[in-house]
Parts: C-alpha cells; sequence; structure tokens
C-alpha cells in the first residue's frame, strides 16, 4: 500500500530535531527507515510528521569510552557488524547486527533504530539486554539513561517518550573472563530472516565458575527478555556443559510464549531451550 | 499429500499506463504483460475499437512467472478511463494487492498410489486429486489441471489413472504459476515413486530406471495417458546424473556422516515436462488466444529484415520477462545470416510492430516463436543468395554467407558485403528481372506437437535433529532441453526455476483462515529464497534434439521448478526415516519438520 500523507522533516542538528519533536505529538523518528518506512506503507503507522534524523553530523561513531562502548543513532547494522570493537567488547552485538535483516538492510538500517523500535523477533534488542547496555534518550528538557532491562515494554514499544530519541547505545566492555554470543533460527531457516527464536548470552567466569551472566531471549515472547531461569540456574555454576544444559532446561521458565505461523508455543519453547544452551555453549567455549 | 498454494511473487508488480493519442485516434497502452496481443484483441473487443485503434507495448517486463499471462480487468479499466478522460492514466498494484488480486498458483490435494512387485515392477500408478481453483476461473485457470494430465505418468511406462476433481473456493483465483501443473503432477509421481522403493527396499534410481518409456520407443513414444512424446533417453540422463553427481560416493557420505548421529539424506527426482505449445490441434481444444479476438493457434511469429545499411530487425511475438530473448534470437539470426549479433535488434512485446504474437509462457519461445525467426532468417538468406549470386557473376548454389559478406564457396577472394546486397534489395532497377524489392521474411511457425523436455535432478540435505531447521548441501540438476543456443542464458533459466521450486520446498505458502482472508499478503509473512538461502547450483546437461523443430530445442522456462521441489522433499524425508517419518507436507519449514519427527517417533530415534 501507499503510506498515508505525512509531513517529512530533515533537521540539521539534534536540537532542531528535538524542537519539532516537542511540537509535534507522535510525529516519528527515522534513521534507516528499514522498519517504519514498511510499516507505513502496510498502514499500520501513520504518523502526521517523519522526522529524518539522516542528516545530523556526529551521530555515526562507533566510540571507545573506556568501559563501554557508544554507538551513534546512525550507525548502520553493518558498521556494527564489522566494527572491530564491537566483535571484540561485545560480540553478541557484533552477531546479532551480522543477522539482522539482509545485506541491503543491514546496509542501510541502523542498530539503534532497531533497539527503539523493538520489534518481537529483531536480533540486536536480544543483545543489548544480554550485555546490560544502557539507552541514552535526549528531549528538550535534558538527557535521560534507561537500562536494556526496561528499556523494552511491549511488542514495538519501548520505554522512550513521545518527545525522546535514542541517540545513543552504551555497552559495557567484555572485560577479562567476559563473553557474549547471539544465535538464532531464522524464518527461512538457518540464520535467514527475522528470528523464531533468538538467544544472546553474556557470561562472567571468575575462578572457574560462572559468577554472573544474562541471557535474552527474542522471536520466542511479545518482546525481547531476559531469561531469569535460565540466568539463575547458570550463575554459581562451573559452566559445564550439563550446567548449561541444566540452564538450557529453564529458559522459558514463566516466559509467555507467543505463537506464529513460524513456530507454535510448544516448538518455540523447546527452541528457545535449544538456543540458550547453543548461545550459552559458544559464549563460555 | 499438499502441493500447497503459491504466490508467485515478481520482482516488479503489475502496472498500466493507458493514454488517448486523438491524432491517431488510438488508445496506446503500455502494461506488465507476458501476452500483449491478447491486451490488446481484448482491450479492443471491450471497448469497441478496431485493432487499429489500439496498440499495446509490453516493454522489459520485470518477471511474470505465469501471473501475467492474463488480461486483467485493471488492464480494461485503465483503457476506458484514459479513453474516457482522453488524458494519461495510471495504475501500479502495491505489493498487497499483488498478493491477494494477481492470480496464485498450485493448490492441489492429492493420494497417490503405486502397485507394483517386490522387485521393482510397477504395475499400475493412480492419482485422485482436488484442484483448488479459486473464485473465479481466468485466463489458463481450469487448463492447469489439464498440463497436470499431459504429463501424468512422469518418465515411466506404467498404467495411469489420472483423476482430478476442480473446485471453487472463495479465495483468490489460482492460474498458471511457473510449471502450471506440471510440477503438480511430478511431484505426486516422484514421491510416491520414493515411497515405493522404500517399501520394497530398492534404491530409489533403480527403481525409476527400471520403469522408465525405453529410448528405442522414440519417436514417437506414446504416454500412458495417450500423448506422442517427440524424443528422450531418460536412462542415459539419469546415469549421467548419478556419474556427474557421484551418487555412489554421496551415498557413502550420507552414511558415514549417519554414523556420526547427523540426519543427512540424499534425494532423487526425474521430470519429463510438456512444452513448446503448441500443436496447432491444441487450439481446438481452446489453448489459442480466440477468447481475445484473436485468429491464432499457438503459433510463433518471426519477422526478420535486413535494412538498407545491413543492419538486421527480428521482430517476434513473444512478451519476455527477463528471459534473455533479445541475446538468443540475435544469436539464431546471426547464425543463419553470417551478420554480426552487434547488428542485429529484436523487437519483441510491441502490438504496434507485429499484427500477431502469442506471448512467453510454457517454455516455448524459443521452441516457437524461436523457429519462426529461423525460418524466417532462412528464407531472407535464400533471396540475398540470388541477388548476391547476380552481383558475383556465380551460381546461387555456390553462396555462402559469413563474416558479413556472401561469398563464393572455395573462392574466399569472390565476396560482396551484405551492404551492397540490401542495397540492391531496395533499389528494384538493379536486381535481376522479376526480383521482389526489400528484403524481409515473416513465418508463422506452427508445430507439428509440443515438445517433451526431461532431466534429472539430485540432493543431499541435512536436517537439525534439534530444531528441523533443513540445509542443503548439495544440488546436482541433469537436464536435457534438446539443442542449447546460449547455454548462460539456460543456466540462469535453470537458477531461477530451481530457487522457485526449492521456495515452495521449503519457505512458501499462501495461508488463508476461515474466512477466506489472506495471512500472507505481505513479504514479512511470506518469504521467499534469496540467494543466500541457496546453495551453488552444480548444473550440467545431456542434449537430445527434438525433431519438431528447425532448431532441434524443447524448452527449459519450468524444468528447474518441475524438477525440484520434490527432489528437496524426498532428501528430508530420507534424511528423518530413521524417525520414522514417511512424508512430510511442504514448506518444509523447521517446525514442520521438527513436528513430524516428534510425532513419529515421541522425539527420539525409531
Amino acid at each position: 500500500m501507499y503510506p498515508r500523507e505525512f509531513d517529512y522533516v530533515a533537521p540539521g542538528t539534534l536540537d532542531e530535531a528535538l524542537a519539532v519533536l516537542a511540537s509535534n505529538p507522535g510525529a516519528k523518528i527515522m534513521s534507516g527507515g528499514m522498519s517504519l518506512i514498511p510499516m507505513m506503507k502496510l498502514r499500520l503507522l501513520s504518523p502526521a510528521t517523519v522526522i529524518d534524523i539522516g542528516r545530523i553530523p556526529g551521530l555515526d561513531a562507533i566510540e571507545d569510552r573506556g568501559d563501554h562502548l557508544a554507538i551513534g543513532a546512525l550507525v548502520r547494522h553493518a558498521q556494527t557488524a564489522s566494527s572491530d570493537l564491537v566483535t571484540t567488547y561485545a560480540a553478541a552485538l557484533a552477531q546479532a547486527a551480522a543477522l539482522t535483516g539482509d545485506v541491503q538492510v543491514r546496509n542501510r538500517g541502523t542498530t539503534v533504530g532497531a533497539v527503539a523500535h523493538a520489534d518481537l523477533a529483531a536480533d540486536t534488542t536480544a543483545a543489548v539486554l544480554a550485555l546490560g547496555a544502557t539507552m541514552v534518550a535526549r528531549s528538550s528538557a535534558g538527557t535521560r539513561e534507561i537500562p536494556a532491562s526496561e528499556f523494552f515494554v511491549d511488542t514495538l514499544t519501548s520505554a522512550l517518550a513521545d518527545d525522546e530519541i535514542l541517540v545513543e547505545l552504551r555497552v559495557p566492555k567484555s572485560g577479562e573472563g567476559e563473553s557474549s554470543a547471539y544465535t538464532k533460527l531464522g524464518r527461512r531457516g538457518g540464520e535467514s530472516d527475522y528470528a523464531v527464536a533468538g538467544v544472546a548470552a553474556w557470561v562472567r567466569k571468575t575462578n572457574g565458575s560462572v559468577s554472573d551472566a544474562r541471557v535474552a531471549l527474542t522471536g520466542v515472547g511479545s518482546k525481547a527478555m531476559l531469561s531469569s531461569g535460565a540466568m539463575d540456574a547458570i550463575i554459581g555454576s562451573d559452566g559445564s556443559e550439563a550446567a548449561i544444559a541444566a540452564a538450557a532446561d529453564r529458559a522459558a521458565d514463566g516466559i509467555s510464549v507467543l505463537e506464529d505461523l513460524y513456530g507454535s508455543e510448544e516448538y518455540k519453547a523447546h527452541l528457545a531451550k535449544v538456543y540458550v544452551k547453543r548461545a550459552l555453549g559458544a559464549a563460555l567455549s | 499429500m499438499v502441493n500447497q498454494r503459491l504466490i508467485p511473487t515478481a520482482i516488479e508488480p503489475r502496472r498500466v499506463l493507458a493514454e488517448w493519442e486523438a491524432g491517431y485516434q488510438t488508445l496506446r497502452m503500455h502494461t506488465t504483460s507476458q501476452m500483449p496481443h491478447a491486451v490488446a484483441g481484448a482491450l479492443a473487443m471491450a471497448l469497441g475499437l478496431p485493432s487499429t485503434s489500439v496498440r499495446v507495448i509490453a516493454p522489459e517486463v520485470g518477471g511474470g512467472f505465469g501471473a501475467k499471462l492474463n488480461v486483467y480487468s485493471d488492464e480494461i479499466l485503465v483503457g476506458w478511463a484514459a479513453r474516457q478522460l482522453e488524458r494519461p492514466v495510471r495504475w501500479t498494484e502495491t505489493r498487497r494487492e499483488a498478493a491477494t488480486s494477481t492470480i496464485q498458483g498450485r493448490g492441489w490435494i492429492g493420494t497417490a498410489t503405486i502397485v507394483g512387485t517386490r522387485d521393482g515392477e510397477i504395475l499400475g500408478y493412480e492419482f485422485d486429486g482436488l484442484a483448488d481453483m479459486g473464485a473465479y476461473t481466468q485466463n489458463f485457470t481450469a487448463a492447469i489441471p489439464f498440463l497436470g494430465l499431459f504429463v501424468a505418468s512422469g518418465q515411466y511406462k506404467m498404467p495411469t489413472y489420472w483423476k482430478i476433481d476442480c473446485v471453487a473456493t472463495n479465495t483468490t483465483t489460482t492460474d498458471a504459476y511457473r510449471g502450471a501443473g506440471r510440477p503438480e503432477a511430478m511431484y505426486y509421481i516422484e514421491r510416491i515413486m520414493d515411497m515405493y522403493a522404500r517399501e520394497i527396499g530398492m534404491d530409489p534410481a533403480d527403481v525409476r530406471r527400471k520403469n522408465f518409456i525405453p529410448a528405442e520407443e522414440f519417436p514417437v513414444a506414446m504416454s500412458p495417458v495417450g500423448f506422442a512424446m517427440d524424443t528422450g533417453d531418460y536412462a542415459m540422463n539419469l546415469d549421467a546424473l548419478l556419474e556427474t553427481g557421484a551418487y555412489d560416493e554421496m551415498k557413502a557420505a550420507r552414511d558415514s556422516a549417519r554414523a556420526e548421529g547427523r540426519n543427512v539424506g540424499i534425494g532423487l527426482s526425474t521430470y519429463v515436462e510438456v512444452c513448446g505449445f503448441a500443436p496447432a490441434g491444441l487450439a481446438d481444444l481452446g489453448f489459442s488466444w480466440s477468447a481475445y479476438g484473436l485468429p491464432s493457434a499457438f503459433n510463433g511469429n518471426g519477422l526478420v529484415r535486413v535494412n538498407a545499411d545491413a543492419t538486421v530487425t527480428v521482430t517476434i511475438g513473444t512478451g519476455p520477462s527477463g528471459q534473455g530473448h533479445q541475446t538468443t534470437w540475435a544469436q539464431i539470426v546471426a547464425d543463419r545470416l553470417g551478420i554480426p549479433v552487434d547488428d542485429i535488434v529484436v523487437k519483441h512485446g510491441d502490438t504496434g510492430d507485429s499484427p500477431m504474437g502469442i506471448g512467453t509462457f510454457g517454455s516455448r519461445s524459443a521452441a516457437v516463436d524461436g523457429s519462426a525467426a529461423y525460418e524466417a532468417a532462412d528464407r531472407v538468406r535464400l533471396k540475398a543468395a540470388k541477388l548476391a549470386a547476380h552481383l558475383l557473376e556465380a551460381s546461387e548454389d555456390d553462396i555462402v554467407f559469413a563474416d558479413g559478406a556472401a561469398h563464393v564457396a572455395g573462392s574466399p577472394e569472390s565476396s560482396v558485403p551484405w551492404s551492397e546486397i540490401a542495397m540492391v534489395a531496395y533499389q528494384p532497377q538493379k536486381a535481376p528481372e522479376g526480383t521482389d524489392p526489400g528484403l524481409e521474411s515473416e513465418v508463422v511457425f506452427s508445430p507439428a506437437n509440443a515438445t517433451w523436455p526431461f532431466g534429472s535432478h539430485l540432493a543431499m540435505v541435512e536436517v537439525d535433529a534439534e530444531t528441523g531447521n533443513v540445509e542443503i548441501l548439495r544440488y546436482v540438476a541433469m537436464d536435457d532441453c534438446g539443442n542449447v543456443i546460449n547455454p548462460m542464458i539456460v543456466d540462469g533459466q535453470v537458477h531461477g526455476g530451481l530457487v522457485q521450486g526449492i521456495g515452495q520446498a521449503l519457505f512458501e505458502e499462501a495461508i488463508y483462515d476461515e474466512n477466506g482472508n489472506l495471512l500472507t499478503g505481505s513479504m514479512v509473512d511470506y518469504p521467499i529464497p534469496t540467494a543466500g538461502d541457496v546453495p551453488m547450483f552444480e548444473l550440467h546437461r545431456t542434449t537430445t534434439p527434438t525433431d519438431i523443430n528447425p532448431l532441434g530445442v524443447k524448452g527449459i522456462g519450468e524444468a528447474g521448478t518441475i524438477g525440484s521441489a520434490q527432489t528437496i522433499v524426498n532428501a528430508v524425508v530420507d534424511a528423518v526415516a530413521s524417525y520414522g517419518v514417511t512424508h512430510i507436507d511442504m514448506p518444509l519449514r523447521p517446525r514442520r519438520v521438527w513436528e513430524a519427527m516428534n510425532a513419529a517417533s515421541g522425539n527420539g530415534r525409531a
């Protein structure tokens, strides 16, 4: 279909974008447009105003800030996937970015934009949850930091307020003994297309045991979410194959699994286990 | 077994632009059609215009696959609006409209039965099916099951009973989609053939070979359902596949992978296609464009004209959508005339250029329209030889054409370039007395029969025991489309066909809810394979020319699709047979394969 009529604004600065947003309630922010435009064409969304932040300078960098990486709002998936910094210090995010969409989407769509979009079957959403990232939101009133664990509210719904723009993603750098991984089954089989189920895992090993871990699921429930069952089971364990299997068994504990054309509740709960096992296995290997 | 409904997904949706040209009193329409002449005929009938007042142009169309082999009401309405308004009117369908209102394909449910001996001799084959027509019949809707019937017995000589009921449903109309009836028919034979082989414990290749129509019955073999088949050597083709694909090594690799606990499987399928439509006799059965007020059966049209500057204009009756006709026809004509390919322009898809054209569908273009161009070029060559003989004072029987000139055989220094021949042809006073001016010929080619390409395909897959995910490890095709004019174009056709067949096997399914709402109307819900989702194909050919046309070509547009879906399903079922799985309906999405493994074994190997 064709989108309904809308106004298009392409501000040159962030302040200008925030001002336009403040005075146009219901306006939508566009970075790469890989999700927003199809949704507008399907008329799932019909914003009166689209604010294209694509021409604002200074938002397209991946920076090393000592203890964390800062990923700007205009960093493309392809950039995230191939960045030495991300691959080295936040492997799960690089892997999730590499498995997002197809080549065209990865060259155009942005990592921060996909996170802000909060699709229930996106890849990077699980990675930022597992990596314990912080979202930096700006409005004309100031800056707000939102932990990833509080960011995903529901399907396509984030904690961003109407007047806020997600300008940066801060990802703690994996240090000594820490590692992460993302793996998934895609709708076209293998790792292709949206996640039927995807799992990101981050672990810290201290003195031969798993001292901390975060395990996040995508595609399984109504939003990207942490698997408290798997985390409870793996933290404090020796990270062995048996410990991983025990954690995998609890992957979907307490999670309301949503079925779709690609998986029944039973199958998706099963996949959550399989991919928790594979993601933890990769992170701990 | 279900052969599910598919949504033909061309990269270019349908679109129409019409304009009433008051000066010429002509309605000019650009449309994405595989059959512009039929659209022109339908427009003339619907709007009450003489054929001279309608010109339809189907330029380089972005994919058709049968979905653009219809006259759609949108085309008529846009033409009517442009005529009423005397202003240009344009319409472009959206992707969702393409999914819901452009025709869909397949949609069969059937039961296949083989009766045979324990040593692999088939005593009879029976098929009992239901074909979903959708809500209305369009161009070929009711003809698609007939195309299945034509190939009902595949490559095999076995008593065949084939019955299909065509039912109307409150869903989008089905019609021709790449292969059109033949992939469905071949799916059922080749699936049941595999089940039979498994039941009697015989190698799937051996069972097939044992029941082939023998090579010595060609030509003209009579298929068990009563159709004369031009040429074929099925055992030769299968043996070439097994050798090239290294079947024995593949089986050994499969068995050693299984010993490691991996679910690896091999799938084999043979196929025949019937194409190159159509013999004039079929027009009496309704296979013609008579409904559009056009006089012709499915003949081929070719006009070859050498211009005064020795360039060549070739006008053909096809309506291609990416098949490379300009390249192929230029080769055919260049080869006959000895004029460089670069000096030849091929025009198609414009009803203003040619009085008649059937269009492009059913793998017919090269066999039928290609033959027309071939024969037209031959006639031009004969006339040019007369003129050259006159200029060179030689006998016309001694004239040969090469490198842009006519030569006297045996004396290469005696030659005259095409440009000189052409100048004479257009100046009667310089030509021998009694010569008609001009240097062109138009041929309408009416084949005596359809052509029967064939082939065999082999695939190796691995199924993930935990997820049901299918990975194609190898795909080897041994196709036989008769003579090949341009190998790269033939390979391209096979590539596209295989991808669409694999799309049906693994990904695609049009799903309706109980109220007839399409649930898969967007590309998010209707996944199609991309280059990254398929393996590198190993393409090979045997060559068994047809005697039905002067080129010896059979057709290759649909072969890849006709041979591939069941090859993949056979391989996947082989991979998970140890769980007790005997069949899984397409598409073999991971979920469905996993559920089949679980249902058969309770998630453990039987």
